[in-house]
């Protein structure tokens, strides 16, 4: 195999037709590679694909003989080598798709808000609750100590209970996030999120990046509207220095608390930009009220189409 | 055949691993020994053709036709044929039109591998070759792993399981034995096969034939007679991918080239009394076997399992003899030769295959 641009393009000339569905009419694992290949061990299979055709291609999975064939595959694009002068060849390879258990039918739409700390969720989702009419905040369960400042926001549980509803899969999504004197665990019941569903109203629920992609990963993404709220700023210093002064101001936390707090943040904005397929939309918290107008907008053109 | 055609001379390198000899040396060798064999002189030989495959590839030498003449005193008209692993079978069936044509009455037929001077990897990427370059070689197969595929397949159809296909290379290596040109004359049992590292899952190392150098010459005739004469020399092609067949456990070009080859000898296949084929790897004896009509198929390994009046790659086949790629189609022919003069058989088959059964060749020989 010469791999060379050429050669290369005119190998993908049919690449559009190699997009499809197929079955898998038999497989093998080739040990040693020709030259140009990567070294290690190559699954590739011959495919049967849906207008007919065959094709040989790489296989992602860990095929076991011979119990593939039969098996329906996906394509997907793969890196498929590199030749001496760096040129990186992209090739479809087939995939037999996890069994993962698809949620089938659509379940509703989640509010869900993401952000860092201080940067006003729980004001926002109290005031969504109560301004926005088909909105309802979902009651976040936790194993913290109850604080003093705390807007009846949390529904405290002892770890023992937390750890019961996780094993019995009661919890839609959950994390622990840990602090210098206790282990936190935060979670939502599935069962809050139903009941807010059948009422016909939207929940509302404040996440991080652990919950919110458990959320996703258990209704599925297209049933979350997902906002990232962001501090005032133009630069990344200014949003956090936005976040210490309304810390500071809310005087829940001592200073340490707050300069952990802070080191949490940086990864939180961090996440928005490393995760942007996880957010619909994100929105500076300059002023709350047009915060809320705006989530209540984006609820109910959702709502209607 | 239109006149017939003797095979007059014969001769072969041993198929090893020949490190200190070259492509030339390698022709010179065996051509000699052909000469020495035959009816006629150097002198005598109005063409040759060689067979080659992978002369650029592994040893940056191309115009070979030319290099074998100049090797006789003479230095007659030369051509090369290549076809892949069918290169063998393809230079004789050229040969046979020679000399039916009348443009030469007495013609050699050289076909020489070199094969051992470059790394592995580069000789599978080599041999890669002989499929699609366009639709198979950029997924990363190799050809054990075309066969594996193939493996794979028909041992889900057939429901053959990895014990019983041990016995075809088992098989090869118990005849290969008393085989003084074989690459590996030594026997090797059944269980020891399928604990030999993978290759291509499901196929181990034991199932491959293995990378040889050699050479192997015949010189067939019309003018110099001789016992043995070449009854039918018939050629099929199929598609270069298997990608683009309906079934991959059978090769329409072996069918094709064996029902012609059988028309043209004017003979049934029980007549046959020996054949050599083109085991490459375990798995395409028996798909061989089968679309020669010798088995149903699902049930080539029948053959294998028992002793059976005709005999079945006396010599070793690839797997233990050594597949020089272009030197076993004809190395074949002159195996059959040898079993046909041995015993009373009075016809014998050599068949050889490039590719995935790309091309096909079936040479039958008659004893008088």
């Amino acid at each position: 195999m010469r791999n060379t641009p050429a050669a290369n393009h005119r190998a993908q000339k049919d690449l559009q037709n190699k997009l499809q569905e197929g079955t898998i009419l038999s497989h093998t694992i080739v040990r040693h590679p020709p030259e140009g290949f990567p070294t290690k061990p190559r699954v590739i299979g011959l495919i049967e694909l849906e207008d007919g055709s065959r094709v040989t291609a790489q296989l992602i999975a860990n095929c076991q003989l011979p119990t593939a064939i039969g098996m329906k595959v996906i394509p997907k694009m793969r890196l498929s080598r590199v030749n001496a002068q760096g040129l990186r060849t992209y090739d479809i390879a087939y995939e037999v798709p996890l069994q993962k258990p698809v949620k089938e039918e659509f379940p509703g739409y989640i509010l869900a808000l993401t952000g860092p700390s201080g940067v006003g969720k729980t004001t926002v989702s109290l005031l969504l609750s109560a301004k926005v009419g088909n909105c309802e905040r979902v009651p976040i369960l936790t194993t913290r100590k109850v604080k003093e400042g705390d807007q009846d926001e949390y529904t405290h549980v002892s770890p023992e209970e937390f750890l019961a509803l996780k094993n019995d899969g009661k919890l839609a999504t959950f994390t622990s996030i840990p602090s210098r004197d206790e282990k936190r665990l935060y979670g939502y019941r599935s069962e809050d999120i139903e009941k807010i569903w059948k009422e016909k109203k939207i929940p509302v629920i404040i996440t991080e990046m652990n919950l919110l992609q458990g959320l996703a990963s258990h209704y599925g993404r297209r049933s979350i509207l997902s906002c990232g709220l962001l501090p005032p700023g133009k630069s990344k210093r200014q949003m956090l220095s936005a976040l210490l002064h309304r810390l500071r101001d809310r005087g829940r936390d001592t200073e340490q608390q707050i300069e952990d707090r802070l080191k949490n943040a940086e990864a939180d904005l961090a996440f928005f930009k490393d995760r942007k397929e996880l957010f619909d939309d994100l929105i500076v918290n300059d002023d709350v009220d047009i915060v809320v107008g705006q989530l209540g907008g984006l609820v109910l053109e959702r709502v209607k189409a | 055949m239109n006149t017939p055609i003797y095979l007059t001379g014969t001769g072969q390198t041993r198929f090893a691993e020949h490190w200190d000899m070259s492509i030339k040396d390698l022709m010179e060798e065996s051509i000699d020994s052909a000469i020495e064999s035959a009816e006629c002189t150097a002198l005598d030989i109005d063409m040759v053709v060689v067979a080659n495959m992978l002369g650029e590839v592994a040893s940056d030498q191309a115009h070979l036709g030319a290099m074998a003449a100049s090797l006789l005193p003479h230095h007659p008209p030369a051509l090369r044929a290549e076809a892949a692993c069918a290169s063998g079978a393809v230079a004789l069936h050229t040969a046979c039109a020679l000399l039916e044509s009348g443009k030469a009455q007495t013609v050699l037929v050289v076909g020489v591998e070199k094969m051992t001077d470059i790394a592995p990897g580069k000789i599978a990427a080599g041999l890669m070759g002989a499929a699609d370059a366009q639709k198979d070689a950029p997924s990363g197969l190799t050809f054990p792993g075309i066969f594996g595929l193939i493996a794979a397949r028909y041992m889900h159809e057939y429901s053959l399981s990895r014990d019983r296909l041990n016995h075809v290379s088992a098989r090869h290596h118990k005849n290969a034995v008393s085989n003084p040109f074989a690459q590996f004359c030594k026997e090797i049992p059944a269980e020891s096969i399928s604990a030999s590292a993978k290759v291509a899952d499901p196929l181990c190392m034991l199932d491959c034939s293995p990378i040889s150098d050699g050479a192997a010459s015949v010189i067939l005739s019309t003018k110099f007679e001789s016992p043995i004469r070449i009854a039918a020399s018939q050629l099929a092609t199929d598609t270069l991918s298997i990608a683009d067949r309906p079934t991959i456990t059978s090769f329409a070009a072996t069918k094709d080239a064996m029902r012609a080859a059988l028309e043209e000898a004017e003979i049934d296949r029980t007549d046959i009394g020996h054949i050599e084929l083109h085991d490459c790897f375990s798995i395409a004896a028996l798909i061989s076997l089968e679309d020669m009509g010798f088995a149903n198929p699902g049930e080539g390994i029948a053959l294998y399992e028992k002793e059976n009046k005709m005999t079945i790659n006396q010599s070793g086949g690839l797997k233990a003899c050594g597949h020089p790629v272009a030197a076993t189609g004809i190395k074949q022919v002159i195996d059959v030769s040898k079993q046909l003069k041995e015993s009373k058989s009075r016809h014998g088959l050599a068949h050889n295959f490039g590719g995935a059964a790309a091309t096909c060749g079936i040479h039958i020989l008659s004893h008088a």
